[in-house]
């Protein structure tokens, strides 16, 4: 018994004592953003007051416009992977056709090809096309990457969807663009959140291909924004320290609100990433 | 991967006239449409391009041409290629053995927790850093590493100033620094997998354990690991694939410096391409990365069987 509530304590304790060193490094984070360069000095570990509340003031009106380049970005990006996993995944849940493995295996051997080696082709694409300094250029160069996995989710889960439930549709002679709407998409929620939730990860977090492919303030995403943050001297940190949190506030809100989407999506991105 | 070649007849239309019966045929591939035109076009051709783009010496403007194998040869003695291919085994040897431990032992940990809510709680607040942004958590490590920042600072405190550096500037600490950010690492997805894993170990079987009398040492060695071990090959392949492809945590905290003490060669090919404009011979380090990921994924996944995706 007595080693029992010994192993309980140790337990706990372990527990506790990553947990603390995990949330370390956003504690600082928080409490120094809203510190001015002398409360830094004098008490570095504790909140003192006052709180200068405005750096988040001052870090939002530097950064809204880039959080609403990022939103664009992402919810384009979702959108493209939507709909090439839905309609391919379909195709390859619902029909026999010739050439049909090969295709699925083109598919699926984009996951081995690493981004990096397609890094300076594409932006050679991308300028021949005219496209750099735009927002789609953004998500479109992601875009095909992240399909594989979408696809390859998306049929399997069609692939679960029992056929009695699209026979009647069928009778009525429906089309199949509109039982994938109507009947396979409703079911289909929690995959679609599974893809959505991997892309707004993939679209928010995004960094070297912005870097290469944009140069203009009016088309970047919050990401790049950060690092050019500025005020005076004396609250210069506090409200770049500020900018971080802001820019990581919309996945963090998203992950508490929807966790088990969130776990299933990172893990599903596995592969990728 | 898994094929599930349920054989699906296509609907038996009574009588299709010839055009109706040509569409059916067709939609397959109508449906097919989006996801090859963007594959073809952002990613297909680029990776032909590369390939092609790896024998010529090119700028992506004014110059290229036709070298054959000279970006190859170059490359096989160039010393900066050399350092990123030792900084990688450092990188990926750490990398990996941090995430066998420090997350396995955080999913054991808050598995063997009794409470659900209590769980819930430990196991959410693990992962909040995963959903931090990357760029954010290497922003916010660059200033706990600065030189009045969190370490140094905490050093200070403790009277230890003689230990105080300049963590990222210093090649002898660079290495250790940049594979130390995120200490103490929990927050991953390898702790995703871990703890997904024990979830599929059967009750009954911790049941007998406790009968037994088994020390919680005893029940991880015996029960635990022997279960986790395809999570612990996934780990470790999914290890080197994002040490070999990822180069954000370089390019941001050290840029791989100082010298070449923390160049991996995709910050390589990145700076090879982007900051000098040689196009042609980033591709052929492309291209041997491409090919030395390639065998080792199809090695890994040879001995492991199926060392593929969890169910998620």
């Amino acid at each position: 018994m007595v080693t029992r509530r010994r192993t309980a304590v140790l337990h706990y304790a372990a527990l506790l004592l990553l947990l603390s060193f995990t949330l370390l490094p956003y504690y600082m984070l928080l409490i120094t953003s809203l510190k001015d360069r002398g409360q830094i000095v004098r008490d570095f570990w504790i909140p003192t007051v006052p709180f200068h509340l405005f750096h988040y003031a001052e870090a939002f009106r530097q950064v809204w416009p880039y959080v609403l380049h990022s939103v664009a970005i992402t919810a384009g990006l979702i959108a493209c992977v939507l709909i090439n996993g839905l309609t391919a995944g379909y195709a390859f849940a619902r029909f026999q056709f010739a050439g049909k493995r090969l295709l699925y295996a083109l598919v699926l051997a984009l996951l081995m090809v690493p981004g990096f080696l397609l890094l300076i082709p594409q932006f050679m694409l991308f300028k021949q096309l005219g496209l750099l300094n735009t927002l789609s250029a953004q998500f479109l160069g992601p875009m095909a990457g992240a399909s594989s996995m979408a696809v390859l989710l998306v049929r399997t889960f069609f692939e679960g969807i029992p056929r009695s439930l699209t026979e009647a549709a069928e009778m009525e002679g429906a089309g199949d663009l509109r039982i994938l709407g109507r009947i396979f998409l409703p079911l289909s929620l929690p995959i679609v959140a599974t893809v959505a939730v991997m892309n707004a990860l993939l679209g928010w977090n995004n960094y070297v291909w912005p870097l290469v492919v944009t140069s203009d303030e009016s088309v970047k995403p919050v990401i790049l924004a950060l690092s050019s943050i500025t005020g005076p001297m004396d609250d210069v940190q506090g409200i770049q320290l500020a900018g971080y949190v802001l820019a990581s506030l919309p996945l963090v809100v998203l992950f508490l609100a929807s966790t088990r989407a969130f776990v299933s999506g990172i893990t599903s991105g596995a592969v990728k990433s | 991967m898994q094929t599930t070649a349920a054989a699906k007849p296509i609907r038996s239309g009574k009588s299709l006239s010839g055009r109706a019966l040509l569409l059916r045929r067709l939609l397959p591939y109508l449906f097919l449409i989006p996801v090859f035109v963007s594959m073809g076009l952002f990613k297909y051709y680029p990776m032909i391009t590369a390939l092609v783009k790896s024998l010529y010496e090119w700028n992506g403007a004014n110059v290229n041409e036709f070298v054959g194998m000279a970006n190859y040869r170059r490359l096989f003695t160039d010393s900066a290629f050399y350092s990123s291919l030792r900084n990688i085994v450092y990188f990926t040897a750490g990398y990996a053995a941090i995430q066998l431990t420090f997350p396995l032992l955080g999913a054991v940990l808050v598995y063997h927790v009794r409470k659900n809510r209590l769980r819930g709680f430990f196991q959410t607040a693990f992962l909040l850093p995963l959903v931090v942004p990357s760029i954010i958590i290497f922003l916010l490590w660059r200033w706990i590493y600065a030189s009045n920042g969190v370490i140094n600072t905490l050093l200070q405190g403790l009277g230890l100033e003689a230990w105080q550096h300049a963590w990222l500037g210093e090649s002898a600490t660079a290495l250790g620094a940049v594979l130390f950010v995120n200490f103490p690492w929990v927050g991953s997805l390898s702790f995703l997998l871990f703890l997904a894993g024990m979830t599929a170990i059967p009750k009954e079987l911790y049941e007998v354990g406790a009968l037994e009398g088994m020390s919680p040492w005893k029940r991880f060695r015996l029960l635990e690991l022997p279960f986790l071990k395809p999570q612990v090959r996934l780990v470790l392949l999914l290890a080197v694939i994002h040490q070999m492809q990822s180069f954000e945590n370089v390019l941001v905290l050290t840029n791989g410096g100082p010298g070449f003490s923390t160049l991996t060669p995709a910050l390589y090919l990145y700076k090879k391409g982007f900051e000098y404009n040689e196009f042609g011979y980033a591709s052929a380090i492309g291209t041997v990365l491409f090919f030395v990921l390639l065998v080792f994924t199809l090695l890994m996944q040879k001995t492991s069987g199926n060392g593929r995706m969890p169910e998620s």
